[in-house]
């Protein structure tokens, strides 16, 4: 009965966790796939030791330093693609923890600012981020070269970021 | 500098930095606040598209894109992609033959659309020359001596050649290397509703510039890269052939140039006009001079330029002065 009760709980609070933690992890890992296997390496590693959570403290905060050492791990073993030093992820992640007006910003503005772009590049976006389509099968379908596709996600993720900049400016003024 | 940071960043997030790369980015994280602030800022919008618990309401809404403005101050004074941020912008119309000069002041809500022109970003177009001749139809890069080449990391990128006089004629000067497009203004303009509109429209010309070592560099005096955009009430063919005094007929234009150095960062740069006049046509030419007159023709080598962006930016009727001499 415990046992269920405890998985129970520790289903609950992973799922509330989970969007923030892979959000972490992917500053540090870029490439989707890669985060979302430390996020259930994570997982299975959170599960393991969470007789010895304390319920007091956030479950994200304990929960976060279980992805970085997953990260940490899964890095060392896969070298596939170029990485970030050990420094600047860890830097990056400080400043991270320390500073999430820009987090909170985009919670508030990144529907807004999604409205604000074309049908056209909401669709890319969709193809690229949500149906997790490869580039090379958005050029093929979209009549465009990859460079082309590359161009066009870049110029999106750029102009989103400056409207939640703006939006945030706004709000401080 | 930021451009070129920028570029950076994003090719990270999308796995295709090299080991060189992700070192050197590495190097100025940890080194430099800014770039910092700048990585974090990306990687969370990276992260948070990936989010698929973000309620994004990726609902089909009109094209356009609610700016805020900066009053007082010109859009070309912002780097791209900054324009449209930048919000407002005064678009500048000069009256051409000394007629006079007018200017808009910024007001509190702009909306800005990008109008997508014919191989703005190169990626579509052949490797190889561009044709050599001033253009006749619209969606086509032609002009002085350049080709399209494909880099390293698979970019296209159009490679300014020589300088050159487009129209061939042996007692003009051959000062710059310009590749030149037309774009139909007519169906933007009905989409538009300019006419009946209370609206203030502008459009705004930007593009990415890039100037790498070359062995002519020592040929050069005061190369500088540069923008133009013309809005002509005429037919295509007759904007050619009365070329380059077909500038007299132009109802506005923009212009903007840098003098980049060789190896100095990426830069964009911008430039707008006002679109409340009875223009069909646009005709935007990028460029790069060798910086004096010359009759002949010059090697540039090092000279780049990508990412051509018009922007049509719709403000409320502004004041707008005119200032005759």
């Amino acid at each position: 009965m415990d046992h269920q009760n405890n998985h129970e709980r520790f289903t609950r609070l992973l799922l509330e966790a989970e969007p923030l933690m892979l959000r972490s992890i992917l500053v540090v890992v870029p490439n989707r796939a890669d985060a979302r296997e430390i996020m259930q390496e994570t997982a299975v590693a959170l599960w393991r030791q969470f007789a010895s959570y304390d319920s007091k403290r956030p479950f994200v905060n304990w929960a976060m330093g279980f992805s970085r050492i997953e990260t940490r791990r899964f890095l060392a073993r896969q070298k596939r693609r170029a990485q970030l030093s050990e420094q600047a992820m860890e830097i990056l992640e400080r400043e991270l923890e320390g500073d999430t007006s820009f987090a909170e910003a985009i919670e508030r503005h990144l529907a807004t600012c999604m409205q604000k772009l074309t049908e056209k590049q909401r669709g890319l976006i969709q193809g690229y981020y949500h149906e997790n389509r490869d580039v090379d099968w958005l050029a093929q379908h979209g009549g465009r070269t990859v460079e082309a596709v590359y161009k066009a996600i870049q110029r999106i993720r750029r102009d989103l970021q400056e409207c939640i900049e703006r939006q945030l400016k706004k709000e401080l003024s | 500098m930021k451009d070129s940071l920028d570029e950076l960043i994003q090719k990270h997030l999308d796995g295709r930095t090299s080991t060189e790369e992700a070192e050197s980015l590495s190097t100025r994280i940890v080194a430099d606040k800014d770039v910092r602030s700048r990585y974090l800022q990306a990687a969370q919008i990276h992260g948070a598209l990936a989010d698929e618990t973000l309620p994004l309401e990726m609902v089909a809404e009109p094209e356009t894109m609610v700016v805020e403005s900066e009053p007082q101050k010109v859009a070309w004074q912002f780097a791209w992609p900054r324009q449209i941020a930048a919000g407002l912008v005064a678009g500048i119309i000069v009256g051409l033959l000394g007629v006079g000069m007018a200017w808009a002041i910024g007001t509190p809500k702009a909306e800005a659309q990008v109008f997508d022109i014919a191989h703005g970003d190169f990626e579509s177009m052949a490797e190889g020359p561009t044709p050599t001749q001033f253009p006749v139809r619209f969606g086509e890069w032609s002009g002085n001596p350049a080709e399209v080449v494909k880099e390293a990391n698979g970019n296209k990128i159009l490679k300014f050649v020589r300088t050159a006089n487009v129209k061939g004629d042996s007692d003009g000067f051959a000062s710059n290397c310009s590749v030149f497009q037309l774009v139909d203004l007519s169906a933007l303009r009905r989409q538009l509703k300019v006419e009946q509109s209370e609206a203030q429209y502008s459009l705004q010309l930007s593009a990415r510039f890039r100037r790498d070592p070359a062995p002519s560099d020592a040929e050069l005096h005061k190369p500088k890269a540069s923008l133009r955009i013309f809005l002509f009430n005429a037919e295509p063919e007759s904007i050619g052939e009365a070329w380059p005094r077909a500038v007299q007929m132009a109802e506005a234009l923009g212009k903007k140039s840098i003098k980049p150095e060789p190896g100095d960062d990426v830069a964009t740069i911008s430039t707008s006009c006002i679109l409340d006049s009875d223009a069909t046509v646009a005709l935007i030419a990028v460029a790069a001079s060798a910086g004096f007159n010359s009759k002949t023709s010059i090697p540039l080598g090092g000279y780049f330029v990508d990412d051509v962006q018009l922007t049509v930016i719709k403000n409320p009727k502004l004041p707008v002065q005119v200032v005759s001499r």
